[in-house]
C-alpha cells in the first residue's frame, strides 16, 4: 500500500512536470530529501528515480524554459570550481574505490545547486522550492516529533521512517537540518502565497517548528541543541519585540526543561566535559590527526581519506562521592578509520586547503549576500517586495545553523545544504533581475543641496 | 500509525501545492518582471493590424 502510494505520488509529480516543467525541479528536490526509494520496497527501488527526475528537470529547462536574462553569479562560479576541484582530487584519492563511491552522489548535489538558480526565475518558484523543502523535511520530522513525545527517543534509538542511518535519516544531521527549516517554515506561514498565511498555515507551521525542536531531544544529538541556541540568537536580531521574544524563550525553557528526559540532559551535559565522553573525545582526536595530515597533504587525500587515520586518547571520568572525594577513572582508547565528524575537517582532510577555502568562500559569500539583500529590503521595501528581507533573513539563519552545526557533523556535501545554497543564489539572481528591470530615467536629476534650494525659493519670493 | 501520519500529511499538502502551481500563471511569468511573451505577441498583433490597414488589404 505504502509502496503504491509513493509510486503514484512520484509519477503524479513527474506527470505534472509535463505541464509545467519547473515541477520536475521540485520533484527532484523532493526525491533527494525524502528518498522514497528507501522508504518503499517495490517498484521505486528498482528504477533510478532520482536520475530520471534530474534528467527531466534538465531536459525541461533546456527545451521549454525562458533563458533570457540568465547570468552566472560569482557564487555559482565558486561552486563550479569546487566541483572541478573535487573531481580532480577523486582521481588522485588515497582510497580510489571509496572516493569514487562518494563522488557518485557529491557531483549530483553540486550540479543541482549550480542548476537551481537558473530555474528560479519567479517569486512563486522560489516559494515553491522553499515549501517543497519544508514539507519534504516534514515527512521525516513530523513522525520523529510524535515519536519523541510518546517515547522520549534516545541516542541512536529514534527510528525515523526508515532504519537507515544515512543522509537526512541520521540523527545529528536531521537535528541540524530541522533547525534550519524552522525560519523557512515561519517565512512561509507569514509570506506564503501558495497556502495563504491564515490560521491553518500558521498552525501547521507551528506544528512543524515544534517537531523540528523535538528532533534534538528525540535523537539526543548535541549538534541540534547548539543549532537551536544559534537560531534563537539569530532570531533575536530580526525580531521586532525583543523583550517579549526573550520572555517567551525563557518561559518556554522553564516549562520544557523539567519535561525533558533525564538521558537527554545527561548527554547534553557532556558538551561541557568532552573528556568524559568517548564520542566527543574521538572527534577532538580525529581533528588533531586531520591538521597533521593536511601538513603533509595540503591538497587533501580525496574523499574518505579518514579511513587511514589511527587515533588514541584517554577518557577521564570522575565520580563525585561528596566531601571532596572523587574516583577518577581513566581509559586509554585506540581507534582506526574514524570519520571527521565535522564538515570543516572533512573539507580539510579530503580536499586540502584549496577545497576548504572554496567551501568557506561559498558559504561566507552566502551569508554576506543575504545580509546585503536583507538590509536593502528591510526598511520601506518597494510595493510587493515585503517578502524579500524576511526570506533573506530566514535563509541566512538556516545557513548559520548549517555552518555551526557542521562543526560537529560531517555534512560538507549534504545535498540539502546545497539546495539552500541554490535557493540563496536563486533569490539573489531574482533580485538582480528585478533591479535591472526597474525603469531608470535617462537623465537622472541631481540632488539639490538644501542651501541652494532655500536660495532659489527666496529669489522666487523676491 | 505514526509513520502513516508523517507520510500522508505532508504528501497531501505537497499534492495540493502541485495542483495549485499547475494553475498559477505566475509560476513562469513573474508580474514584477517584464513579460517576455507579451511584447512578441503584441508586436505580431500590431503587424497584423498594420496589414489590415493597408489599402490593398
Amino acid at each position: 500500500m505504502l509502496d503504491l502510494f509513493f509510486t503514484a505520488f512520484c509519477l503524479a509529480f513527474l506527470g505534472a512536470g509535463l505541464k509545467r516543467p519547473f515541477l520536475f525541479v521540485l520533484a527532484y528536490a523532493y526525491i533527494d530529501i525524502v528518498a522514497p526509494q528507501k522508504v518503499s520496497w517495490g517498484f521505486l527501488t528498482h528504477i533510478p528515480i532520482s536520475l530520471i527526475a534530474f534528467s527531466c528537470a534538465l531536459l525541461g529547462w533546456m527545451v521549454a524554459e525562458d533563458k533570457n536574462g540568465i547570468r552566472v553569479s560569482p557564487r555559482q562560479f565558486v561552486l563550479l570550481l569546487l566541483l572541478v576541484y573535487c573531481g580532480l582530487t577523486t582521481r588522485t584519492a588515497d582510497f580510489p574505490v571509496e572516493a569514487a563511491a562518494k563522488w557518485s552522489w557529491v557531483w549530483k548535489a553540486l550540479v543541482f545547486a549550480l542548476f537551481l538558480p537558473l530555474t528560479l526565475r519567479t517569486r512563486l518558484r522560489i516559494e515553491a522550492l522553499t515549501l517543497t523543502m519544508v514539507l519534504s523535511v516534514g515527512v521525516i520530522v513530523i513522525g520523529g516529533g510524535i515519536k519523541t513525545l510518546s517515547s522520549g527517543g534516545g541516542y541512536g534509538e529514534l527510528r525515523l521512517l526508515v532504519n537507515d542511518n544515512t543522509g537526512l535519516y541520521e540523527g545529528s544531521i536531521i537535528s541540524a537540518v530541522a533547525m534550519g527549516i524552522i525560519p523557512l517554515a515561519l517565512w512561509l506561514a507569514n509570506h506564503g502565497t501558495i497556502f495563504k498565511p491564515d490560521w491553518k498555515a500558521k498552525l501547521f507551521a507551528a506544528g512543524i517548528c515544534f517537531s523540528c525542536l523535538l528532533m534534538p531531544v528525540g535523537t539526543q544529538a548535541r549538534t541540534g541543541l547548539i543549532c537551536a541556541v544559534v537560531l534563537a540568537v539569530m532570531m533575536l536580531r530580526s525580531t521586532k519585540r525583543r523583550m517579549l521574544y526573550i520572555g517567551v524563550l525563557c518561559a518556554g525553557a522553564l516549562v520544557a526543561v523539567p519535561l525533558l528526559p533525564s538521558s537527554f540532559t545527561e548527554r547534553m551535559g557532556t558538551i561541557k566535559n568532552h573528556q568524559a565522553d568517548q564520542s566527543a573525545s574521538t572527534r577532538v582526536a580525529v581533528w588533531k590527526w586531520t591538521i597533521e595530515f593536511a601538513k603533509t597533504h595540503p591538497f587533501g587525500g580525496g574523499f574518505d581519506a579518514f579511513r587511514q587515520n589511527s587515533v588514541s586518547y584517554d577518557t577521564v571520568k570522575a565520580d563525585y562521592a561528596g566531601d571532596n572525594n572523587a574516583a577518577i577513572e581513566t581509559d586509554h582508547i585506540e581507534e582506526k578509520g574514524r570519520a571527521y565528524h565535522s564538515a570543516y575537517f572533512e573539507m580539510l582532510g579530503e580536499q586540502g586547503y584549496p577545497g576548504l577555502a572554496l567551501w568557506l568562500l561559498l558559504h561566507l559569500m552566502g551569508v554576506f549576500q543575504m545580509e546585503v539583500i536583507r538590509r536593502r529590503y528591510r526598511n520601506n521595501p518597494p510595493e510587493g517586495f515585503a517578502w524579500v528581507a524576511p526570506l533573506a533573513d530566514a535563509l541566512q539563519q538556516a545557513q548559520m545553523c548549517y555552518l555551526v552545526g557542521s562543526t560537529f557533523v560531517g555534512i560538507a556535501f549534504q545535498p540539502f545544504c546545497y539546495m539552500l545554497v541554490g535557493l540563496q543564489c536563486g533569490l539573489s539572481a531574482y533580485i538582480g533581475r528585478v533591479r535591472r528591470a526597474a525603469p531608470v530615467p535617462f537623465v537622472q536629476r541631481r540632488p539639490v543641496p538644501a542651501q541652494q534650494q532655500a536660495g532659489t525659493a527666496a529669489m522666487e519670493i523676491s | 500509525m505514526i509513520d502513516k501520519i508523517t507520510i500522508f500529511v505532508p504528501h497531501i499538502l505537497m499534492a495540493l501545492m502541485i495542483w495549485k502551481l499547475v494553475h498559477r500563471p505566475d509560476l513562469d511569468d513573474d508580474p514584477a518582471l517584464p513579460n517576455r511573451r507579451q511584447p512578441l505577441l503584441g508586436h505580431r498583433a500590431t503587424r497584423f493590424e498594420a496589414d489590415d490597414r493597408r489599402p490593398d488589404a
